[in-house]
């Protein structure tokens, strides 16, 4: 099957200096894929390029067979939609009016909303199990129940491919399992890639399809989890003792064995 | 739960109409209080009667291209009062009502850019940026170019407002902190007045006694000339804010969001600063420098509609700068009568202590 996102020899970094290059991924549709790595390794760098937040250094992002620079914002932001790790704060902003800024790309030039537009948003209120909080003031909103109505208004975006950079962090567990199980949700029934980055190693070796180790300016793996464990290559992203991962993981490992 | 979303979709439409209706009403009741006022009083009917004649003749006259000029003329020239209200009050509250809106939504895309709420043409030094370029026009160019036209001094005031602008941004860019953004505006305003108050020590009396009337910030100046020159520039620059609602409202989920929905975020700053600029050095350049509108009206507007949303904000800080600004002027120019007081007394006198709260409410908000 052809690879719904696809990246080919890219280099990125910032302000033209390289910090990781060579990056070959290549991710079928309604597939997930983590990145994972020490903090400050380039998960965030990687993301924002192959979100066009970034200027890329070099190699080329395909997504569904076109080149990410040659596509339009418009037809871009159609196919694809972001959940990042800046903090909003829009005053006197609805949940309902922040999920329906995802109707962006399809709304005429005063972004009044149709009839389908405002189903979109109610689906994907209800995706996230925040129908109620639609009417709510998002800035009265716990960060658990932020992240969620972001989420939403990227579903809303409807995008074949939906990045997400840490989208579990200054998350309880209980929303950390929800979100994830609204991703594989979002992957199986609506055929969406993903791809996103993740802290806890446990929850993206068990969310994901594919792992991607980043670390020390290079990509260090690339396959599934199984792989991934296997293959020690967590204990030497992280600069761990050989058998300390395995000590303190142990159920993860059985998972494979 | 369909009906939750269009219950409040509904909700907020109804509000801008009500909160429209409301302005306009304060708009119809300023208009009345503007004209009745003043050192001469003249009876009702006799305005109603001459407002209306003027009107009409006003109105075939503009369409028509200057065929009923004489006319007008004839209705103007009718007695003193006739030409109290329409050489001085209609003009000069047309005027306030014009720049007002104008000065209101410069500071609403100001706020949109910075994303901070207190931004304004006044707090951030554009205005002085304005009236120093027009200063240094008036008094070292106008011996060369012989008359200023109320364009040429607009013009004067873009190239101030832009240039303080572009300074603003480039310090912006290295500092977030949005106390420190409006340190360095007070600053840049500060060296601004200095420059012009040298510029005036130094020039001759008879060029300057217009200079600083003007820049105290009046609209006592007001002819039918100001008013054209007012119309030309700030209607189309509302316009334009208004064909820019849906990218502001994206803007407002923050840079990235916003490139992510497609907005070229780049070109789309350089309007906003572009378009805000115009405003209020069309502002300046008419009427002086006026303090506090721009930052107070769009969070009265805010506040008045429960919402932010573009599309009803632009048009409702227009009406409400128009407003407030007509009120101000009344209080200016009658509260002590003959004295005329400057405007900027007024909306400052108004405008510091919404203001003020603001900044508690939201430093409230951010602590609790």
């Amino acid at each position: 099957m052809e690879a719904y996102f696809k990246t080919e020899g890219l280099s990125v970094g910032y302000n033209g200096r390289t910090l990781i290059d060579d990056i070959n991924i290549a991710l079928e549709e309604g597939k997930i894929l983590t990145l994972i790595g020490p903090n400050g390794a380039g998960k965030s760098t990687i993301l924002k390029t192959v979100t066009k937040q970034l200027e890329k250094i070099g190699g080329s992002v395909y997504i569904g067979g076109c080149e990410l620079y040659s596509m339009q914002p418009k037809m871009l932001a159609q196919n694809m939609a972001v959940v990042l790790t800046e903090r909003i704060r829009p005053e006197l902003m609805t949940c309902a009016e922040v999920v329906a800024m995802g109707r962006y790309p399809y709304t005429n030039m005063f972004g009044k909303l149709t009839r389908e537009d405002e189903k979109a948003v109610n689906d994907a209120l209800a995706m996230v199990h925040a129908l109620e909080l639609a009417g709510q003031d998002f800035m009265t909103l716990s960060d658990g129940q932020r992240q969620r109505i972001m989420l939403a208004r990227a579903i809303c975006q409807e995008p074949k491919i939906l990045v997400l950079d840490e989208p579990t962090a200054y998350l309880d567990i209980r929303y950390k399992v929800e979100l994830l199980e609204i991703l594989q949700e979002l992957a199986r029934t609506k055929k969406a890639t993903i791809v996103m980055s993740l802290h806890e190693i446990d929850l993206a070796l068990k969310a994901s399809d594919f792992i991607i180790c980043v670390g020390d300016s290079k990509i260090t793996a690339f396959g599934t989890p199984e792989d991934v464990v296997k293959e020690m290559s967590i204990e030497k992203l992280y600069g761990m003792e050989t058998g300390s991962f395995r000590k303190w993981f142990p159920h993860l490992l059985s998972d494979y064995e | 739960m369909a009906e939750t979303i269009e219950t409040k979709k509904i909700g907020s439409a109804a509000r801008f109409i009500a909160v429209m209706i409301f302005l306009a009403a304060l708009f119809v009741v300023a208009i009345i209080l503007n004209i009745n006022s003043g050192s001469v009083s003249v009876g009702r009917g006799d305005i109603a009667s001459m407002l209306l004649k003027g009107t009409k003749y006003g109105f075939l006259n503009a369409v028509t291209g200057g065929n009923y000029s004489d006319e007008l003329g004839s209705v103007v020239r009718a007695s003193t009062e006739s030409q109290i209200i329409f050489s001085i009050r209609l003009p000069r509250m047309i005027l306030a009502a014009v720049l007002g809106g104008a000065l209101s939504v410069s500071g609403y895309l100001l706020q949109v850019f910075f994303r901070n709420p207190i931004a304004g043409p006044f707090v951030l030094g554009i205005s002085s940026g304005a009236k120093m370029i027009v200063g240094i026009t008036m008094i070292f160019l106008a011996p060369f170019i012989g008359s200023l036209s109320s364009i040429t001094i607009i013009f004067a005031a873009f190239l101030g407002s832009v240039l303080v602008t572009g300074i603003v941004l480039v310090f912006a860019q290295n500092v977030k902190s949005m106390s420190m953004l409006l340190v360095i505006g007070i600053m840049v305003g500060y060296i601004c007045n200095a420059v012009t108050d040298f510029c005036i020590n130094f020039a001759a009396d008879h060029d300057v006694v217009n200079l600083k009337n003007w820049s105290m910030g009046s609209f006592s100046g007001a002819d039918w000339g100001f008013v054209e020159a007012a119309l030309l520039m700030c209607i189309p620059g509302f316009l334009c804010a208004l064909l820019l609602s849906k990218p502001i409202s994206a803007y407002s989920l923050g840079e990235g969001y916003a490139r992510s929905m497609g907005i070229r975020v780049k070109p789309f700053r350089v309007i906003l600063i572009l378009l805000s600029s115009l405003l209020s050095a069309c502002v300046t350049a008419l009427a002086g420098p006026i303090s506090f509108v721009g930052i107070a009206v769009p969070h009265i507007t805010r506040s008045l509609l429960k919402s932010s949303k573009p599309i009803f904000v632009i048009p409702g800080s227009f009406l409400c700068g128009a407003v407030f600004c007509m009120l101000c002027d009344l209080i200016a120019r009658t509260l002590f009568a003959p004295t005329e007081l400057t405007i900027g007394t007024v909306t400052a006198f108004f405008g510091a202590p919404i203001v003020i709260y603001m900044m508690i409410k939201r430093r409230r908000l951010q602590e609790g």
